[in-house]
């Protein structure tokens, strides 16, 4: 079945353009079953281009993606059971609660997180009546983020899981991330908090200007740097490619 | 690791899409004045002198000209205008793309809003008509199967027309603009202002054939027991295959 053994997703070659921007330029990367993998990079360095490519949204101007040896657009109803995926953009029927769209994202998996746990996980039990449109930023993101786990993936790609929250929330969507880690669920988290990357990732993939710069360890990308500390490494491995637009919706 | 098998969402999940999208519906109230208010004023203005003047069959004015003008516009405000605005917003709003990564199809939320789009018109069209009944003595049609078979071909021309509109409005205002200019273009070309023979023949004619006429039409006639002219019916299936074809041609769920 999974032709992959331990490899829960394999991109190759990965190309992509959108007009004169090089969003990935020859982007290859592997990520092991049970891995938890940052993609970080500057505004504009192609994160969420690859990630959402990974996902299947996306269709690459060149290369190959494989996740749990299927073809994410292919195979997308397989892939789509056992993935999750949170996306930046977070809006959802804005005039049905929090209970309702949780109930109505349960109804496509066949064994889903009970609502409960659901709402445990990322704290929103005391919202379960509040109407998506009365929600707070942060707490749509939570949403966003539950609903991406509810059906119970094997994978999960998480588009800035905790941009714009507290740090009690902020501190909970890691502990909701660690359980996801006990589950073996393959976890690629597209961050620009270091803080996040230093606790819950095993590996990293820096990209600049559309292309891999690094792959290594957290520790093993500040030592390559020279750097004290993650955000010093950052700073000192990007920027060499002129800062991108914000990437394209 | 168990294979991964593709399963589609069952009708748990059918019935689950279609009672959130029925909430989205009742919880827009602005969206609900039209469709259900709007022709209802119409019929209670109207309604008093129209139902004394008989026509033909037994049936009045109020029958055979005010309740096919009055159904129309419920059908036709819930199909151009309303369908279209859900739809628009839901593709601006990322949530199309959203459902995408997700074993449920975005085709699940078009099916489940022309659902409840449906079950909206009925109610719309049974308002009206239990009014029309109870407090004006209006009569049922002559030709109640055609009436409804009619009915049934104009609800889906009519979403075929908001389907059009979807595919083609940028953002979910412009579907509220280009559907409420659509359904204000077919209406007064269709006798929603006033009978088509005041219009000059070649409008009368196009507005005959749009589907807010055609259907005026074809429903007075199976009011009042008449033959239904074949060109009204036609024309009405002939939208729904324009819009069959120009939505799959051009909707984008992102």
């Amino acid at each position: 079945m999974d032709d992959t053994g331990g490899t829960a997703v394999i991109a190759e070659n990965l190309r992509k353009r959108y007009g004169d921007t090089i969003a990935l330029d020859d982007v290859s990367l592997r990520v092991e079953a049970g891995e938890c993998v940052g993609i970080l990079g500057v505004n504009g360095a192609g994160k969420t281009t690859l990630a959402e490519t990974i996902a299947g949204l996306r269709v690459p101007d060149g290369g190959r993606v494989r996740v749990l040896g299927l073809d994410p657009r292919r195979d997308r109803a397989r892939l789509r059971q056992v993935m999750g995926v949170q996306l930046q953009q977070a809006y959802l029927h804005n005039a049905l609660t929090v209970e309702e769209l949780v109930r109505l994202f349960r109804s496509f998996y066949p064994d889903p997180r009970p609502a409960d746990e659901a709402l445990e996980l990322v704290g929103l039990t005391g919202q379960r009546r509040t109407r998506f449109d009365r929600l707070s930023g942060g707490q749509r993101q939570r949403l966003s983020v539950t609903l991406a786990l509810i059906g119970r993936p094997r994978i999960a790609i998480l588009d800035e899981l905790t941009t714009g929250l507290d740090p009690r929330a902020r501190r909970r969507m890691w502990d909701a991330i660690r359980r996801l880690r006990d589950e073996n669920v393959t976890v690629l988290l597209v961050t620009h908090a270091m803080e996040e990357v230093a606790r819950l990732c095993d590996r990293v993939a820096l990209l600049d200007g559309g292309r891999l710069v690094l792959v290594d360890t957290p520790a093993g990308m500040a030592a390559r740097a020279g750097a004290g500390d993650l955000d010093d490494a950052f700073v000192a491995l990007t920027g060499r490619a002129p800062e991108g637009p914000e990437e394209a919706e | 690791m168990t294979p991964i098998v593709a399963r589609r969402p069952g009708p748990r999940a059918w019935l689950t899409m279609i009672q959130c999208e029925a909430k989205m519906v009742v919880r827009d109230t602005a969206g609900l004045i039209v469709p259900i208010g709007l022709p209802l004023l119409i019929l209670v203005m109207s309604a008093s002198t129209a139902a004394d003047q008989v026509v033909v069959n037994g049936r009045t004015v109020l029958d055979v000209h005010v309740i096919p003008l009055v159904f129309t516009i419920v059908m036709a405000t819930i199909g151009i205008v309303n369908l279209p605005s859900f739809l628009a917003l839901y593709r601006r709003t990322g949530i199309l793309r959203r459902l995408s990564v997700t074993p449920a199809s975005p085709a699940m939320v078009l099916v489940a809003q022309v659902v409840v789009s449906a079950l909206q018109t009925l109610a719309g069209v049974g308002a009206a008509f239990t009014v029309a009944l109870s407090a004006f003595g209006a009569h049922v049609p002559a030709r109640p199967a055609a009436a409804l078979g009619i009915v049934l071909l104009a609800m889906s021309a009519m979403y075929a027309m908001g389907m059009i509109v979807a595919a083609v409005a940028p953002t979910p205002n412009s579907a509220v603009a280009i559907g409420l200019a659509a359904f204000f273009a077919f209406g007064a070309l269709g006798g929603l202002f006033g009978g088509r023979e005041n219009l000059p023949d070649a409008l009368a004619t196009l507005g005959g054939v749009l589907p807010f006429g055609a259907t005026v039409e074809a429903l007075s006639h199976a009011w009042a027991g008449s033959t239904i002219d074949p060109v009204h019916p036609i024309s009405l299936a002939a939208a729904v295959a324009v819009g069959a074809v120009v939505s799959v041609v051009f909707f984008r769920w992102d």
